[in-house]
């Protein structure tokens, strides 16, 4: 038995770090927000130079083969400064099905994504169907038109091609679509962690057979492993931000003075922080947990997502509404940046089942 | 990183497993099961048991007889036996004053006192805590003060765990009044048959005869069986205090407790209760596993920090929620208790099995968030390092 990370694993996160302190301060983060493209394209491309947008994928698509473990290193380090940039939509959620799949045109498409000249994304959820994604009412009809409304679709407004979950010949299938084919419309909102998502209306978009990823068994594996995997990484974000949120409290506790003295001397504060840090270090067992069963592929794996997801999205938001109190008004400006860890917090639960639907899956 | 424990320890484990379905004591298996009081002589029975495996030293050097286990084999230890629902080991002599003695102590005591710890020839209690004197252990009264070869030892000492079934207590006493209240303090190893000890039971809120006050009038304790110096039991308080922390997330019997818990609660079709046993395992999961990273990480050298007070605080807090969930689950036949012999009998009050104990099990298991360094003083200490001062 060995918990410790590897060597390269360390130097990913070193690597990964510096990145976050030098290049994506909180003003920076701001200024790609206000920005057009809701990302930011010389981060992007560096992203693409330093191997992280191959890194998830096999070895035969192009990628580095790296696994969850690699994943998690990359969005704890994420989470902990914010990144907002789309690599969930693009490398996980849309990469993970492709690089799985038996798609005929995925290594071209996987090259794209790596090289970061394409934006794909995954649209997986529909409106009526909140966290239940095995049963779409988007369907593709007997001539191979494709029609419904898919929600939610992560970055959808920089992707050029999507991959929608539907319901064709009558079992689940994913299908590849290009965002400017006849038919496909969207509007573009914000989420509260300062991404877009975009809800797409397909209206008789013609579908080929060659456009076809994956269909019933197959599909069904696909998606639930992804979003799976995708799970596990937004939750590694959640840990992140988890520990970016007792850092900064301790910090700014010890600097902000009143009654003549450091507000840290005060225990109940004390305590505050330490129930962080207790949650924090929890957060971080649970994770690791996790991706060694999603590493080991075992038969529990989901089950161990679950108790991860359940266990930050419950405790993930206590400890940045703890960072925002104990950050006084200094905690609801929005020019500062610890209220944004309780928006990231709020964002991570309600994505892929929130902390109650975790629970139940993992009593299941 | 590998989750996986090595062929070695697994083969370990194995033998772990086969001494307790083979040579732990029958009798005290019944009782444990049944979630009875165990009397004196089951507790001897037991720990001689496990003296005639060579396993009583578990964390002992094999210098002085111990096993000299890994920190990996201690926690499977502890798990293993957790697991099968063992009664804890005394921790007095063998992981408190075993350590002082071999540490701080000379030659003629560890001659002396050693070799009946390891074969539970003689029962310890600890003299710590005194009515004025809980978490602020240093500021004890309990006085020693040296005539020719001897002390004389006036004051007492309180929530003794066990003291009536003791054959020696080790005692902080204060041999100097002059200085800071943590100098002064010295470390002494006392016959409880010695005259001017009384001991008066305490009975807990459950019931229970446990802890007990002890009281010590013109005590005549002989000079060699002071350990160390004169004026440093507060260095050897303190190391003691150390090796206490061992096993203290009790993670197998708390896992123990959860797996019957389960089976108590499916078929009771209560979703409330379904989801807080479901947050108590996922409690129970990262208590594990920060135990599992603490073990990784003294394996590969590290010096952990704040991580044994986190495992403090969670598995206390986790061992009284899960009998808080045994309370829910008894629904109103958590009203009834004690049975018909009353408190401290074996006597169960009618009504499911599982309700019988909770009550007892519920009040009983206060006391685990109060000793060893109560949760909110293991707070302090995490906050140290927390705010890294």
């Amino acid at each position: 038995m060995n918990l410790s990370y590897t060597e390269e694993q360390v130097m990913l996160r070193e690597q990964i770090q510096k990145f976050c302190e030098t290049e994506y301060d909180f003003y920076k983060r701001e200024e790609v927000v206000k920005s057009e493209n809701d990302f930011d394209a010389n981060a992007w491309s560096l992203f693409a130079e330093q191997g992280w947008l191959s890194m998830p994928f096999s070895e035969e698509s192009g990628g580095f083969g790296f696994g969850p473990i690699e994943l998690s290193i990359l969005f704890e380090e994420f989470g902990k400064s914010l990144v907002i940039e789309p690599y969930l939509s693009n490398v996980v959620l849309a990469g993970s099905v492709l690089d799985k799949s038996n798609f005929e045109g995925k290594v071209e498409l996987i090259e794209n994504i790596c090289s970061g000249s394409v934006h794909v994304s995954l649209a997986y959820a529909e409106a009526a169907h909140s966290y239940e994604y095995l049963k779409p009412d988007t369907n593709v009809s007997d001539d191979n038109k494709l029609n419904g409304t898919k929600t939610l679709v992560l970055n959808g407004k920089n992707a050029s091609k999507l991959i929608v979950s539907c319901v064709m010949n009558g079992e689940l299938s994913l299908v590849l679509v290009d965002t400017s084919a006849d038919g496909v419309s969207f509007n573009t909102f914000r989420t509260i962690d300062e991404k877009t998502c975009a809800e797409f209306t397909f209206e008789n978009v013609s579908i080929r057979d060659s456009d076809v990823i994956a269909a019933g068994d197959e599909a069904k594996n696909l998606l639930t492993e992804t979003i799976n995997l995708a799970t596990l990484c937004i939750s590694a974000e959640a840990v992140g931000c988890m520990v970016s949120c007792y850092n900064k409290t301790v910090q700014y506790t010890k600097e902000r003075e009143q009654f003549d003295q450091p507000i840290s001397n005060f225990q109940v504060l004390q305590h505050r922080m330490v129930d962080m840090f207790i949650d924090s270090e929890l957060a971080k067992s649970l994770l690791y947990k996790a991706m060694l069963e999603v590493d080991a592929d075992s038969k529990d794996k989901f089950k161990h997502v679950s108790a991860l997801k359940a266990h930050v999205g419950k405790f993930g938001k206590l400890s940045a509404q703890n960072a925002v109190q104990l950050h006084g008004g200094m905690g609801v400006s929005e020019e500062m940046m610890i209220g944004h860890y309780l928006k990231k917090m709020v964002a991570i639960d309600a994505m892929f089942g929130n902390a109650d639907f975790h629970l139940k899956s993992f009593s299941k | 990183m590998d989750i996986n424990f090595s062929k070695e320890d697994l083969a370990f484990r194995d033998d772990l497993r086969e001494w307790l379905a083979n040579d732990y004591p029958k009798h005290v298996k019944e009782k444990m099961d049944k979630g009875e009081h165990l009397t004196r002589q089951d507790m001897v029975d037991y720990h001689k048991a496990l003296s005639a495996k060579g396993w009583m030293g578990y964390n002992w050097p094999v210098e002085y007889g111990g096993t000299g286990w890994s920190a990996t084999q201690l926690y499977l230890f502890n798990k293993e036996f957790g697991m099968a629902g063992c009664p804890p080991l005394l921790a007095f002599g063998v992981s408190m004053v075993a350590p002082v003695i071999w540490t701080f102590g000379n030659e003629e005591q560890k001659k002396r006192f050693l070799p009946d710890i390891l074969d539970f020839n003689t029962w310890w209690c600890q003299g710590y805590s005194e009515p004025g004197s809980g978490s602020d252990l240093a500021s004890l009264k309990t006085k020693a003060v040296k005539e020719g070869d001897h002390y004389v030892v006036n004051g007492s000492k309180t929530w003794t765990t066990l003291a009536q079934n003791a054959d020696w207590i080790f005692l902080l006493v204060r041999t100097d009044s002059t200085g800071k209240k943590q100098e002064g303090i010295s470390f002494l190893l006392v016959d409880m048959k010695t005259p001017g000890i009384e001991v008066k039971p305490i009975i807990t809120i459950d019931g229970d005869h446990e802890v007990n006050s002890v009281f010590f009038t013109d005590v005549k304790v002989p000079a060699e069986n002071l350990v160390g110096e004169e004026g440093k039991g507060w260095t050897y308080a303190k190391f003691l205090l150390a090796h206490e922390r061992f096993g203290i997330a009790a993670v197998g019997a708390s896992m123990r407790a959860l797996n019957q818990l389960k089976e108590v609660v499916s078929e009771l079709n209560n979703s409330d209760l379904d989801k807080k046993v479901a947050e108590m395992e996922i409690a129970i999961s990262a208590l594990e596993m920060t135990e599992l990273r603490l073990l990784s990480d003294l394996e590969n050298g590290g010096h952990p920090g704040a991580e044994s007070s986190i495992l403090k605080i969670k598995g206390t807090e986790i061992q009284q929620g899960l009998t808080e969930l045994f309370v829910e689950a008894a629904g109103e036949y958590a009203l009834m208790y004690p049975g018909a012999g009353g408190y401290g009998s074996n006597d169960k009050p009618s009504g499911p099995e599982h309700a019988a104990v909770s009550l007892e099990r519920f009040l009983n298991f206060r006391k685990t968030s109060i000793y060893g360094g109560s949760n909110e003083i293991q707070k302090n200490i995490i906050s140290k390092f927390v705010l890294g001062v």
